[in-house]
């Protein structure tokens, strides 16, 4: 194939260091639909308290309970805040993150069923496991089969620094 | 995301920036052995973490790293005579040894021993040679780690071979790439099926078959292993292990008894990086043909613009971008090469990408975690002198595997000690 001639002003190096540097200033998405779940209570503790901080939109789950055909999730709230409760399935309309956060006891009933259902609407998972003095192999094998990405945290502060890398 | 303040902070690696100071906790490789053949041989321009200086090899064979230009009237070294155990600014004739101290004054009235040539001493750095590789440490002196043990460099000669080249942007997005497992079933779907180096291993049957692998991100005590896991034989997955070890080193998993390969990325300053490029076999040298594609950029190496370690494809000519190639499927993205396929798109990014902008997607977590584990260490280093990861020699006692597990087992258990080296062993791979 004749190769066509690399103009100057076509080339990649058709740019001084600034106009590299620049971009559009204008936002090129629209807000993220996360979903954070706690799986466990100690989950559900470091869940609550980041829950009270400023978010693109995420809302912050814990796992309840079972309930045929679906999953019974309640409102993280810190602070002693009252809580309110919601079905998987409406949590999951419209989202288009999951990210499942396991303590020690992390059940992989729970892990199984949000994923599932994650899986079916096409929705990206991840697993977050937060350290601590309790052996967290459990809440691996649990997360294992149902989160895309598995992330054993070696600092529970980076926690909230993964999540607001996503934009939650 | 990140925020200006914290992308300043990692990108940022000349003198007096905290990403700088860490940066010169390590030993750092600087030149290939072969850009100082010879003792007496020409001297060589370097900049490294902002700093321009010169290397030389001086008439013993010592090797020396020194600020580039005369303390006299400031002119570059790199016009200097390399002769009799020193280099000698060509202007008035002023000599330095390999420790930046002036030796010689030839204008003043005693040349030798006048007072004033004692009194002069350039910044200078130590340059070792370890492998194929001359590395120096622009640390602390009393603080002066022991000497690298990658194992790369440590074996014999004949085993590894390693390569540099330019690239045109800031390091911390070029080693992004290195830790970015998810792009390899994209951008380098094309090198499994045609490269000599890579071609013919069981595990890139499994590579081809699943192109959605699931990935797990585990802290070491250098850094992370990022394992990335496809299904293989019934109630078994593949996994493919890549340690990252602070600040800057990555190792690919291999492929059959092919050679291990990685790369180290070291700032040159805030919008370039050199990428030193390994390959190395732990048991047995490397075969002539084997060498020889290395040498014709194959592999994770790529050719050079003539006489300099500037790609061949660079921004200039846009990568020599083939669309006919990328519209039959014969290179995914239109460029050649796994090395250039990177490089092409990572510059394309701006010289420091602008990651307050950036929109990461949970594939995206073991950069999320590699940011957080560089961005801890500065402020541990800055705030409370902490020593950090990948200094102690035993961090950099790492491997890549590939390997099958049963389902069920955690890749950190199933490998074992297959990620330490284990000298005069084969490494893990299917």
């Amino acid at each position: 194939m004749d190769r066509q001639p690399t103009l100057l002003g076509s080339c990649a190096r058709a740019a001084t260091a600034a106009e590299a540097r620049f971009r559009i200033n204008a936002p090129a998405f629209t807000q993220r639909c996360s979903r954070v779940i706690a799986l466990d209570e100690q989950a559900a503790e470091v869940v609550g308290d980041l829950a009270g901080r400023t978010w693109h939109g995420g809302h912050f789950l814990v796992f309840e309970s079972e309930v045929p055909g679906d999953a019974l999730l309640r409102l993280a709230a810190g602070g002693g805040q009252p809580t309110a409760t919601a079905l998987l399935s409406e949590e999951l309309d419209g989202a288009d993150t999951v990210v499942m956060v396991a303590g020690p006891a992390a059940s992989p009933a729970a892990a199984s069923l949000i994923g599932d259902a994650a899986a079916a609407r096409g929705i990206m998972t991840a697993g977050l496991v937060l350290p601590g003095a309790a052996p967290v192999d459990g809440a691996v094998a649990a997360l294992r089969p149902n989160a895309m990405v598995l992330v054993v945290l070696g600092n529970s502060a980076d926690l909230l620094e993964v999540l607001s890398a996503l934009r939650v | 995301m990140l925020k200006q303040e914290i992308n300043d902070l990692l990108t940022q690696t000349g003198p007096g920036k905290p990403m700088g100071a860490l940066f010169r906790q390590y030993w750092l490789p600087v030149l290939l052995a072969e850009e100082l053949p010879e003792n007496d041989c020409a001297p060589v321009r370097v900049k490294l973490l902002g700093e321009l200086m010169i290397a030389f090899r001086d008439t013993e064979g010592r090797y020396g790293l020194i600020d580039e230009f005369c303390a006299h009237r400031g002119v570059s070294l790199w016009f200097g005579r390399n002769e009799e155990s020193g280099l000698r600014c060509p202007y008035h004739g002023w000599k330095y040894d390999v420790s930046g101290q002036c030796v010689e004054i030839p204008s003043e009235p005693d040349e030798r021993g006048s007072s004033l040539c004692a009194k002069i001493k350039l910044t200078s750095y130590p340059l070792v040679k370890l492998g194929d590789v001359l590395w120096t440490y622009m640390g602390d002196p009393a603080k002066t780690p022991d000497l690298p043990e990658w194992e790369f460099a440590r074996v014999p000669a004949g085993q590894s071979f390693t390569s540099k080249r330019l690239q045109e942007c800031n390091w911390l997005q070029a080693l992004e790439g290195g830790i970015d497992s998810s792009h390899v079933s994209w951008l380098h779907s094309d090198g499994l099926r045609n490269d000599p180096l890579f071609k013919g291993a069981q595990g890139n049957k499994y590579n081809m078959s699943d192109r959605k692998p699931f990935f797990e991100v585990v802290e070491s005590d250098g850094g992370l292993f990022i394992g990335v896991r496809r299904n293989a034989e019934e109630g078994h997955y593949y996994w493919r292990v890549t340690p990252w070890v602070m600040p800057s080193f990555t190792m690919i998993p291999p492929r059959g008894d092919h050679p291990i390969h990685g790369h180290f990325w070291i700032p040159i300053d805030d919008e370039n990086c050199w990428v030193f490029t390994y390959d190395y076999h732990p048991t047995r040298p490397l075969t002539d043909s084997e060498v020889q594609a290395m040498r014709e950029g194959k592999g994770v190496h790529n050719q050079f613009v003539p006489g300099t370690y500037r790609p061949l494809q660079n921004k200039d000519n846009d990568y020599m971008m083939d669309r006919e190639a990328q519209k039959r499927g014969d290179t995914y993205s239109g460029v050649k090469g796994i090395s250039m396929q990177d490089a092409s798109l990572q510059e394309s990014m701006g010289p420091i990408v602008d990651r307050t902008k950036e929109r990461l997607v949970s594939t995206d977590t073991g950069i999320i975690m590699a940011r957080r584990k560089l961005w801890r260490a500065v402020e541990a280093l800055r705030d409370q002198g902490v020593t950090p990861p990948g200094v102690d020699t035993v961090h950099q006692a790492v491997r890549s595997a590939a390997i099958v597990l049963p389902k069920e087992q955690p890749f950190i258990e199933g490998c074992g000690d297959a990620l330490t080296v284990r000298p005069g062993e084969k490494h893990a791979s299917v």
